[in-house]
């Protein structure tokens, strides 16, 4: 059951055009890096940039950007088309339908994200533990954003607009002018992460990283239940009603 | 043997009403739900699939509510009238994804079986976004019964089939009947209907107007008043013979049209050629003036 699940969620986000061109993303932070890397600049500068790569562009840019079109994809496309009536018309539990969506599409943001922050890091800087670092930030980061962009998926139909709203304008925006705002700001936590595992000079972050652990458990916790509410209840309507 | 039931049941989007206290049965055989356009047809059908909740009123198979309850689907197969399907899947791994979704013991026979009783096995190893609109109807199906549903929901499944698909789809009907399923289609296609379901409901706007024999049906929708309009050579002739005509009700001519009016329909087309031929006059046309579905339905509704 839950085989055929995940395989049919792995092909159809894998058959979007749209998934494929996120990898072209992962390659371009990589690029930059070796691009800035060519100059040969000396250590304190290096740490200073590459730092700044990361968390402005990997974590700041990359990883929200693929988590939104993969995580609002994997179960919102098919309640946009309408194909959700082929998993819905199954004894499948609501619970298991949203779990497999999450972890498929945590896997995918992982994969088109993680491996070129790491890379990235490397290149940019040639210390692991900061490119451990800021790849363990966007793991755990991954989780968080792709429980909450599945839940809005499930919760209305323009959660691609909506999210990509909330990382620009909350996240980019809001969070950088209002301090009082980051604590409810995924990449925050992500950042948490990074600074706690990437060794010294990592650190951009504003949160603990207890407090970041807790408030993102909470925020993942409380999105899946959300989601799983609503798939139990999602109604189909016909294709004119 | 299932029973699917709905008890007083209406359904509202918003100010717009779409089920307006309905309630039937549909046991065992093959039942038609019969309507135009908009008339609650999928409405209906999501509520009894447990897709949609109704706003009042019960919507059960046997003794359990078909909303909210996933465990439902081990006895009901639906073939929604929607398009979409994953085109990227060919119909075997489409099949076989239900099969499994299902859980049913052995999903590679499961699927061969359905596709073979669909007769798509010719195609089945091609994806499925590349398919005509029948065979992706035929698709749909295979995937709704393979599990060996008693019950089968089916919402206008004849849409865009040819007439040899028509039939093979029939008879596969037919067929599944005749081992007891419960099957229930819908469809705005009268002759589908007449020629497939033993038992008919017939709902408009929101309503049901009849339910029943599709015989008894037939009769009340032909026995109401009909009109024909005609073109002949010479019309004020042809409507003096037609008067004589004991079928004949009424005749007027106005704005040049010569439009006459029945209470049988049968009697009267046999009627107005013969009466054509005795005025010496050449019929160009017949034509039934208020055939539209829908003025057949709006007759049945203010019954």
């Amino acid at each position: 059951m839950t085989a055929a699940l995940i395989s049919i969620t792995l092909r159809s986000l894998l058959n979007r055009r749209r998934t494929l061109f996120l990898g072209l993303l992962g390659l371009l932070l990589v690029a930059v890096a070796a691009l800035y890397r060519l100059n040969a600049p000396d250590a304190t500068e290096s740490l200073e940039v590459t730092r700044g790569l990361l968390a402005d562009f990997g974590i700041g840019v990359l990883l929200p950007l693929v988590a939104v079109i993969v995580g609002t994809a994997a179960l919102g496309s098919e309640i946009e088309d309408g194909t959700i009536v082929y998993l819905l018309a199954r004894p499948v539990p609501r619970w298991r339908i949203v779990i497999v969506k999450l972890l498929i599409s945590w896997l995918l943001t992982c994969l088109l994200v993680a491996p070129a922050i790491f890379v990235a890091g490397m290149i940019g800087h040639g210390d692991a533990q900061l490119a451990f670092g800021y790849a363990a930030a966007s793991i755990t980061g991954a989780l968080e954003y792709c429980a909450v962009f599945v839940a809005l998926s499930i919760v209305t139909t323009r959660a691609l607009i909506i999210g990509l709203a909330y990382v620009v304008v909350w996240e980019g925006f809001v969070a950088a002018l209002f301090a009082g705002t980051r604590p409810i700001s995924i990449r925050q936590h992500a950042l948490s992460v990074a600074e706690a595992f990437g060794g010294s000079g990592a650190g951009v972050a504003e949160l603990e990283l207890a407090n970041a652990v807790v408030i993102a458990a909470v925020v993942t916790v409380g999105a899946v239940l959300l989601a799983v509410r609503r798939l139990q209840t999602v109604e189909l309507r016909g294709e004119t009603a | 043997m299932k029973t699917l039931r709905l008890d007083a049941v209406s359904r509202w989007y918003g100010n717009v009403v779409a089920v307006n206290d309905v309630t039937f049965e549909v046991g065992p055989g093959i039942t038609g739900l019969l309507g135009p356009n908009g008339a609650g047809k999928t409405t209906l059908l999501h509520m009894m699939a447990g897709f949609l909740a109704p706003n009042a009123g019960t919507v059960q198979l046997d003794e359990s509510a078909t909303w909210r309850n996933p465990e439902l689907y081990r006895s009901i197969g639906f073939v929604p009238e929607r398009e979409a399907v994953y085109s990227f899947l060919t119909a075997r791994q489409f099949v076989n994804a239900a099969a499994r979704l299902h859980e049913v013991t052995d999903p590679v026979a499961a699927t061969d079986r359905a596709i073979e009783l669909v007769g798509l096995a010719d195609a089945a190893d091609r994806a499925i976004g590349g398919y005509s609109k029948g065979m992706r109807q035929r698709a749909k199906v295979a995937a709704a019964l393979v599990h060996d549903p008693p019950v089968l929901v089916l919402d206008e499944p004849f849409n865009g089939m040819d007439p040899r698909q028509r039939l093979h789809m029939m008879d596969l009907l037919r067929a599944m009947a005749a081992e007891g399923r419960t099957i229930l289609f819908s469809s705005h296609i009268l002759e589908e209907v007449e020629r497939l379901s033993d038992r008919v409901l017939v709902v408009v706007a929101g309503r049901l107007a009849a339910a029943g024999d599709f015989r008894r049906i037939r009769r009340l929708m032909t026995d109401r008043p009909h009109s024909f309009t005609l073109r002949s050579s010479d019309d004020r002739r042809l409507a003096r013979e037609l008067l004589a005509a004991p079928e004949v009700e009424a005749v007027e001519i106005r704005d040049g049209l010569l439009t006459i009016r029945t209470g049988d329909y049968g009697a009267l087309t046999r009627a107005v050629a013969p009466a054509a031929q005795r005025a010496g006059v050449s019929l160009l046309e017949l034509r039934p003036a208020d055939e539209s579905l829908e003025s057949v339905f709006s007759y049945l509704v203010r019954r």
